[in-house]
């Protein structure tokens, strides 16, 4: 290809984008450069100035349509519903009508003032993975109606906003998040019916992974946070919370309601449930399990009893146990059963009667035997490797690590001291122990 | 901070996690004690230092009322401040990005960097005094502790760091003892405290505008919402994040007076303060020929910590306003506002604190500066505690506002006045 077919292209498409983005750019309206814009009537007169936009932001649409703006005449402010609208063009709303029917603004199940609640506050961008705040607002005329259809995050916008009013209604949309794909919060704003609650963009908080929503949840505002958090399911936001900074989570189930709290503890895994109990205080913990099903609580409670820094403090108590008598495939069944719990496993104890423990075959192992093979015949071959390799719950980390080394396997039984398994600790969690801590500074470093 | 020696494996040494509980329960003992104290000592760094010495040997006792009256102004605002914290769960810059149009969310943010790389440039003009007591030329010590702070603070684990700096800077304990041991006049200084006392000159009000720029630094405020914020307070805890703010800042202000006392004691009346080695001299009755190492040590702690904490927390305040990524343990790449920032204030700060002008005078110049923008932001914090949206009914009464709006028109007042008195020296009109 020659240079200059080459160049040529490149005008094409530059040309093609320029276009494009001008396209674009006519048809977007600025929340930014409407807000104090004027507002005419149909033959033209000014009426008064626009003070906020209203849209239903909790609704099944896709898009929020504005269903209103609040304009400010004379002295007065009024509402003036969407179809008394006639044009929405950059910083300046033409009327349908000759007369305005001037009304009080109440707000409607969920409903928010795009300017007040939404433009400068913090939202999630799903697919950035991060929390920012809203620079500016593009609403779009679409058939019959005028929906929200962006968010503008980035800094040259505010820096936009911050000029004189010629450059304020002028969109720019370089960094633009579709709606979509954003997770806005109004505090104020009364929410819709619990079934629409989940719009797109809260399924989408769904698809990021708990490190990430562990990152978002550690950024976000002390309401943000908890309202998230309500988004969530239950056992997503568990998963999340296992990622997060032990500080942050400490201060964001001491701010959470007890019960929701409670939920969210009961549904992490219990060697990390009890990391996030220890760092609470005897009245905060007690709270939190007082609140649990009975059993759960009972777990934790035993477990917490453990020192922080042993065996006994960081394993976890899920245990998949067989008897000789078993085949591979019956203990292949009841490990599907556990599927929800497949980072905590990675071998099978195999105890006695008494529940003494024989052997520990790992998850390979059981892979390759064929179905019909009786456990047994497992425990017999694994003989060979020594004895199971096994730690007692005051073993200290450091030593369950040198252990782990040296056995090159990658969890441990943690046993007592008759020999019958109490819990599991696994490699990651020694990882989190024995690796200094890479957090983010906040403050909190400094203060300490 | 003693070691684990239980287990005699050379195996890899666990950073002990029962220890980390057993700081955690300080701390958590603690809850709250700690931002109030630390934000508010955070003031006695060199320019704090340098201000309080100068107050001293320039006015004697003269001072002490006014001070009285900052201690009352350092109380409310502080206390002010961490119950935003306290009550919103958000910093001080998104408080006001959400609250004000964004023109003023941008006059706040500017002043408060200002206001902040004028408080860098004195920390490094303090480390260079410290070194200048010890012998050592400024211009060969401020780059590379500049630099070093920057690596410390990006990728080092600073906290370590600061643990020393914190050690250092507790020198300046040596102030109260030495008040004490210096035999100052008690009769004056219990007149001087309680009968007003203000000059119409224009050196007392200089010196007056950097004495609130010191105590009431704009900074301190974002920094002391940040802490409480980030050590997710409740309303709950309120009563007893209040009470660490009330007794840090008292705290705080009774360490100024012993530094105006017993500098005053050494060489009141001796005019303006011209050296760090004039301001040494305070420390005598405690340490005699030693009492310039000791002031020597105390500076550089107390420079140096504050060298990584002020640039940073405008950093974290702006990024939080902006609404970007603020960490430091991100790469340029995703937090370039943020790291920007902060590099920036400790580049400019190194740099301007090079310049071969008086360290002294440059250290009240940069307060003055603090207590000039001081006002500007003050008014952002009453704004927001007056507001029933915000803090609902912990917002201020109508008789704390009329004390708290009382307040800040004097800081305002201060600063106007010398505002005007400069602006007519320039013209030659005063």
């Amino acid at each position: 290809m020659s240079t200059s077919a080459r160049l040529r292209d490149r005008r094409v498409s530059l040309e093609r984008r320029a276009t494009a983005s001008k396209a674009v750019r006519t048809s977007l309206v600025s929340l930014a450069g409407l807000i104090g814009g004027q507002v005419t009537n149909q033959s033209g007169d000014e009426v008064g100035r626009v003070v906020d936009v209203v849209a239903r932001l909790y609704g099944t649409d896709s898009y929020p349509p504005v269903t209103g703006l609040i304009l400010r005449i004379g002295r007065r402010r009024t509402f003036v519903p969407a179809d008394a609208v006639g044009k929405v063009h950059a910083g300046h709303v033409r009327l349908r009508t000759a007369r305005v029917d001037l009304r009080d603004f109440v707000r409607r199940p969920g409903e928010v003032l795009l300017a007040k609640d939404v433009l400068d506050h913090q939202l999630v961008d799903v697919d950035g993975v991060q929390v920012t705040r809203a620079a500016d607002l593009y609403l779009a005329p679409l058939v019959d109606q005028i929906v929200l259809v962006g968010v503008d995050v980035s800094l040259p916008t505010l820096l936009r906003r911050l000029g004189p009013r010629r450059w304020q209604a002028r969109p720019t949309p370089e960094r633009v998040l579709d709606w979509q794909s954003v997770a806005p919060f109004a505090e104020q704003a009364t929410e819709g019916p619990p079934e629409v609650r989940l719009r797109a963009s809260r399924a989408a908080l769904h698809r990021l992974r708990p490190a990430d929503l562990a990152d978002i949840l550690e950024d976000l505002g002390r309401a943000e946070r908890q309202q998230l958090l309500g988004w969530l399911e239950p056992e997503r936001a568990a998963d999340a919370l296992e990622e997060m900074e032990p500080a942050e989570l400490q201060n964001l189930l001491r701010e959470a309601q007890p019960e929701h709290a409670a939920r969210l503890v009961d549904e992490m895994e219990p060697d990390e449930a009890t990391d996030a109990l220890r760092d609470l205080t005897r009245e905060e913990r007690e709270a939190l399990l007082t609140r649990m099903p009975k059993d759960e609580a009972a777990e934790l409670r035993r477990l917490l009893t453990h020192r922080e820094g042993t065996a006994g403090g960081a394993m976890t108590t899920l245990l998949i146990t067989a008897r000789q008598d078993e085949s591979v495939a019956e203990v292949r069944g009841r490990l599907a059963e556990q599927a929800e719990h497949r980072t905590e496993i990675d071998a099978v104890a195999v105890v006695d009667g008494t529940d003494r423990l024989l052997s520990d075959i790992p998850l390979f192992d059981l892979a390759v035997a064929e179905d019909t093979t009786p456990i047994a015949d497992l425990v017999a071959w694994r003989v060979q490797f020594g004895p199971p390799d096994t730690v007692h719950a005051d073993t200290s980390l450091a030593d369950a690590a040198d252990q782990l080394v040296a056995a090159r396997a990658s969890s441990l039984l943690v046993v007592d001291d008759s020999d019958r398994p109490l819990g599991r600790i696994l490699a990651d969690d020694l990882l989190d122990a024995l690796l200094p801590e890479r957090g983010r500074l906040h403050f909190r470093r400094f203060l300490q | 901070m003693t070691r684990d020696l239980d287990t005699a494996t050379p195996a890899p040494q666990a950073p002990a996690p029962a220890r980390r509980t057993g700081w955690r329960r300080l701390t958590m003992i603690a809850a709250v004690a700690g931002p109030g104290l630390v934000a508010a000592n955070a003031g006695n760094d060199a320019a704090g230092i340098a201000t309080y010495a100068s107050a001293g040997s320039q006015y004697t006792y003269g001072t002490l009322f006014f001070m009285v009256l900052v201690t009352i102004a350092l109380v409310m605002v502080q206390e002010m401040a961490v119950r935003l914290g306290a009550h919103t769960g958000k910093g001080l810059g998104a408080l006001i990005r959400e609250q004000f149009s964004l023109r003023l969310t941008a006059l706040a943010v500017s002043c408060l960097l200002l206001a902040n790389t004028g408080l860098v440039v004195s920390e490094f003009a303090g480390i260079g005094a410290a070194f200048e007591l010890l012998g050592v030329p400024k211009w060969a010590v401020i780059p590379p502790a500049a630099v070093l702070l920057w690596a410390l603070v990006l990728f080092g684990s600073y906290h370590w760091a600061e643990r020393i700096f914190l050690i250092m800077s507790l020198a300046f304990f040596a102030y109260p003892l030495a008040m004490i041991l210096g035999h100052p006049h008690w009769g004056a200084v219990g007149h001087n405290l309680v009968i007003p006392h203000v000059e119409a000159n224009k050196d007392f009000i200089l010196l007056a505008v950097a004495l609130i720029g010191t105590t009431v630094s704009p900074y301190m405020q974002f920094y002391a919402a940040a802490g409480v914020v980030d050590r997710g307070a409740k309303p709950a805890d309120y009563p007893l994040i209040r009470a660490d703010a009330i007794l840090g800042a008292v705290f705080a202000c009774v360490i100024s007076l012993t530094i105006i006392i017993a500098t005053a004691s050494a060489i009141g009346g001796t005019g303006p303060l011209n050296s760090a080695a004039q301001a040494a001299e305070a420390l005598k009755p405690v340490a005699g020929q030693g009492a310039e190492l000791l002031f020597a040590l105390g500076l550089l702690g107390a420079s140096a910590l504050a060298g990584a904490v002020v640039p940073l927390s405008a950093s974290y305040a702006i990024g939080e306003a902006a609404g970007v990524e603020r960490s430091v343990s991100r790469s340029f790449r995703d937090a370039p506002l943020f790291l920007g920032l902060f590099t920036a204030q400790i580049v400019l700060g190194a740099t301007v604190a090079m310049t071969p002008v008086d360290v002294i005078q440059l250290l009240i110049g940069t307060q003055v500066l603090q207590g000039l923008i001081s006002p500007v932001v003050l008014v952002y914090l009453l704004v927001l505690t007056n507001r029933r949206s915000v803090l609902g009914p912990a917002a201020n009464g109508p008789r704390y506002r009329i004390a708290a709006t009382a307040v800040v028109v004097g800081v305002a007042a201060m600063s106007t006045i010398l505002l005007v008195q400069t602006v007519l020296g320039w013209f030659d009109l005063a």
